[in-house]
């Protein structure tokens, strides 16, 4: 489905990505992890269209998508949620998700109808319903939680029906339960929408409680890539992850 | 149109000293106007749309004490300080209410100061006409440059306005201060946690940038009519200096309100209607070539 | 659903014509009918900048360029004598689409602050062309010597009472196009873009192409309102697209509010009556003007229809949410 070849980009004096090989089979779920500064979000902006890289193929459904923008990209069937919730803040949850469905129909330039459209609704309340914003559908999405509104925001992105779908760190700035609850969500719709999904996620039991694959960035590089197991007992990313604290990682991987 | 006018002013040396003289004075009072104008959107992000009523502020003032002194040198300083306080006035009971709102407001707030200080010049000074009338100090015979004349106060206008340009300039790129102010530009909160008084910042760089309306106010009142709403046409040009000179920068003010100066007084003879048409077609080829201005920054954000 | 909406609006649209009919017979005063024709052509002009400012978030302060192209189009296609008036509006319509698909295939690429001020620039340009091309449009003077309205299909508009009725039907057949665009689903993606241009791209939206479309839309209107003002004061003055008539359209939209689809039309009326009412007891309404626009901005930080539409729904919640608790300590009790 989407598989990265040689992929290189700098910013200046900064070389943010290097020499990055990937395959991600179709319906994967895939994540990236790295410390901070690991060039994960920048991955994410090369292959979504946000950034051109210097150099490299970007294989997206057969074809190479390097040089096309974001919207193209978006257009072929591949979206985005972000670190900090994108979202609409004056409008409701059902109003933001139904006018993404008709982006998605190609029905954004019709005058003659009126909102909301009845070939959208259905679509819209099966999404609204696999996020479990029902009882929310109304709300403004500004009064939404911090927890809701990165649901939105994921929300918009399946809205889309993507084929792959990107998630940033859906799991940012929330507590430990919160965590879980989020991340059983996106293995549940992962599961039910047989998309490729590849994440970033920072907390170690999330990654290796559900990822399939698991791929490692360090200074823009691939250091290491395997399943959990794999990773768990790489000693390249015992180093680079916790430097020497061995036992902590070991402790955590376990538990 | 009548280019052959503004061939045969070129060719003639008196008419091209008269014309630059005129253009220079037209582009200095900009400049000083702008540059106000362009400090404060650079540090504060904000537009100030109502720049000109401190401009109309510093020459009544300046008229006033004036006729109260007779000395030009007070009703100067009063003219500039006294526009500066209004400035630090309105920047702390007013503009500091709608920072960080959408332009809409601040473009409000600014329409609503300028019809109150319309009125309320009226009010005390009139809606008459005031003509400030040349100082006794610069009433010296004109000045002879290539078979041309300029009155002295046009050359002291023009050292005045560049000396403090070169001041200001100095200020913000030499100094302390000057460093603390950029650094607000670009990250107030960083300079909030360092100590820095922030509020305090502010309110001055809007105290200076209303300051220098007022020095461009009174540097103009012998020159010129002074008519509540003067401040208007003044402002639509400030406009349109900065956004060609681009936003924050004091160097860019100079070179798009020369350029300005000199489209005015050759415009006038050469395509006296369609002046404001040149003014705008640059600025709209500046927009569309490099938005922020020839010497600006983008935006950051 | 679809139908519904419409039925209701169309309900309104109705209301409205039959007020704005009668009013005038009833009460003859000859300012009345002044006020309301002023509430038509700048409360359109208004409505229109209002799917750029409310609806999409482009802020132009050039919309009056659109403005004065409608009036001055109509005027001289009128003055020509081969067009009747349909067919000159029509026209008028389509080439002040033309100009600013032109202007905003520009204008739309440039962001925030620089979109304002690229209108302006464009808006006062097109003001200049117009003083300096006097064999055609008169200059300062403007377009002079009346437009003339000779009869089409059995109407006659040389009568001030059905040249009113006549703008009126026009007026509200605008407003009812902009409300179906306000509710539509291209209503709806000008939304997205407003609320935040850079997801919207991320989900699918063209923005350039979106913001054009609706730039053409809104100066469309705007010359739509054009026209109904050079039909009234029977000729086009450089003043309709000078900035100044932007900023008073700006003006209004603020008073009356951005997020209600009629708030411009509120702020036409509000700004007509204020300036009635203080010129009456002051000569100073500018003072008076100023006050109370700070009191708005400084106070109610919002247009004055949205604020009450604000106020009302929170008082809607507040008296929603204890009967939410009691019924929920009555279930917990139970």
């Amino acid at each position: 489905m989407l598989s990265v070849q040689n992929l290189d980009k700098r910013f200046g004096g900064v070389h943010a990505t290097r020499n990055v090989s990937i395959d991600f089979p179709d319906g994967s779920l895939t994540a990236i992890i790295g410390p901070n500064g690991a060039g994960k979000t920048t991955f994410f902006n090369l292959i979504s269209g946000a950034f051109r890289p210097n150099s490299g193929k970007v294989i997206f459904d057969g074809q190479d998508i390097v040089g096309k923008s974001s919207l193209e990209v978006v257009r072929l069937g591949m979206t985005r949620a972000f670190q900090v919730a994108e979202i609409f803040p004056s409008l409701t949850v059902t109003e933001a998700i139904m006018a993404t469905v008709i982006s998605h129909l190609r029905k954004s330039w019709t005058f003659l109808r009126r909102f909301p459209v009845a070939e959208a609704r259905t679509r819209t309340e099966e999404i609204i319903e696999l996020l479990g914003l029902a009882d929310k559908a109304g709300t403004l999405s500004r009064n939404l939680s911090h927890g809701d509104q990165k649901l939105l925001d994921i929300g918009l992105a399946l809205a889309m029906e993507p084929k792959v779908l990107l998630l940033d760190e859906p799991t940012a700035g929330m507590g430990p339960d919160e965590r879980w609850r989020m991340i059983g969500k996106v293995q549940h719709l992962w599961q039910v929408k047989k998309m490729t999904v590849l994440f970033i996620e920072h907390d170690m039991d999330i990654v290796f409680k559900i990822a399939q694959r698991i791929h490692v960035l360090k200074y823009g590089a691939v250091l290491a890539q395997g399943t959990a197991d794999e990773i768990r007992r790489n000693q390249d990313v015992i180093d680079a992850y916790l430097g020497a604290d061995h036992h902590l990682f070991a402790a955590v991987g376990e538990a | 149109m009548n280019l052959e006018a503004l061939a045969s002013c070129l060719s003639s040396s008196a008419c091209a000293v008269t014309q630059i003289s005129t253009a220079l004075i037209i582009g200095m009072l900009l400049f000083m106007v702008a540059s106000g104008l362009s400090l404060i959107f650079g540090v504060l992000g904000i537009i100030n749309f109502a720049h000109g009523a401190f401009y109309m502020a510093g020459a009544y003032i300046a008229f006033f004490t004036y006729q109260a002194t007779s000395s030009f040198l007070l009703a100067f300083l009063a003219g500039a300080l006294g526009a500066g306080l209004i400035g630090v006035i309105f920047e702390r009971f007013i503009i500091s209410k709608v920072y960080g709102k959408d332009i809409l407001m601040q473009l409000l707030v600014c329409y609503a100061i300028i019809l109150i200080f319309d009125d309320l010049v009226k009010i005390i000074a009139g809606p008459e006409y005031k003509m400030m009338g040349m100082p006794d100090v610069f009433a010296l015979p004109p000045l002879e440059f290539a078979g041309g004349f300029v009155p002295a106060y046009y050359v002291f206008m023009i050292v005045a306005s560049l000396s403090i340009g070169a001041l200001l300039w100095l200020a913000i790129e030499k100094t302390r201060i000057g460093k603390i102010i950029r650094a607000l530009a670009i990250n107030p909160q960083m300079v909030g946690a360092l100590g820095i008084n922030t509020t305090l910042l502010y309110a001055a760089v809007f105290g200076v940038g209303s300051m220098l309306a007022g020095i461009a106010g009174s540097l103009a009142a012998p020159t010129r009519t002074l008519t509540p709403g003067m401040g208007l046409s003044i402002l639509i040009e400030s406009f349109i200096v900065t956004v060609i000179g681009g936003m924050g920068s004091i160097v860019g003010a100079l070179i798009a309100a020369l350029l300005i100066g000199f489209t005015r007084a050759f415009g006038a003879i050469g395509f006296p209607l369609f002046v404001d048409g040149i003014m705008f077609g640059m600025m709209a080829v500046v927009l569309i070539i490099k938005p922020s201005g020839l010497l600006g920054r983008e935006i950051a954000r | 659903m679809m139908k519904a909406g419409f039925l209701r609006d169309l309900f309104f649209a109705a209301v409205v014509l039959i007020v704005l009919i009668v009013v005038p017979f009833i009460f003859t005063k000859p300012s009345l009918r002044d006020f309301l024709i002023y509430v038509m052509a700048y409360g359109l002009l208004a409505m229109s900048l209002n799917l750029l400012v409310g609806l999409t978030g482009l802020v132009s302060f050039g919309h009056a360029a659109f403005f004065v192209s409608g009036a001055y189009m109509f005027g001289l296609l009128m003055q020509s004598g081969r067009v009747s008036i349909p067919v000159a509006i029509l026209i008028t319509v389509c080439g002040t689409a033309v100009l600013a698909m032109v202007i905003g295939a520009i204008c739309v690429r440039l962001k925030e602050i620089y979109f304002s001020f690229i209108t302006l620039a464009f808006q006062m340009f097109i003001h200049s062309i117009i003083l300096t091309w006097v064999s055609l449009t008169g200059g300062d003077q403007g377009l002079r010597g009346g437009i003339p309205r000779p009869p089409f299909f059995g109407i006659d508009l040389s009568s001030g009472a059905s040249l009113y009725i006549f703008s009126a039907c026009i007026f509200v057949a605008c407003i009812l196009i902009m409300r179906q665009v306000w509710q539509s689903p291209f209503g709806y993606t000008l939304r997205l873009i407003r609320d935040n241009p850079n997801r919207a791209n991320y989900l699918g939206v063209d923005i350039v192409r979106m913001k054009l479309g609706v730039f053409i839309l809104a100066g469309a209107m705007a010359s739509v309102a054009g026209v109904l003002l050079s039909l009234f004061v029977s000729g086009a003055y450089p003043e309709f697209g000078f900035w100044t008539t932007s900023g008073e359209a700006i003006f209004m939209i603020m008073l009356g509010g951005s997020q209600l689809f009629v708030g411009p039309i509120i702020g036409a009326i509000l700004l007509r009556l204020l300036e009635h009412f203080v010129s009456i007891y002051t000569e100073y309404h500018g003072l008076v003007l100023g006050v109370v626009i700070l009191a708005i901005v400084l106070g109610l930080r919002q247009g004055i229809a949205d604020y009450v539409v604000d106020f009302l729904q929170r008082r809607r919640e507040a008296k929603a949410a204890p009967a939410k608790e009691a019924a929920f300590v009555k279930k917990r009790i139970a």
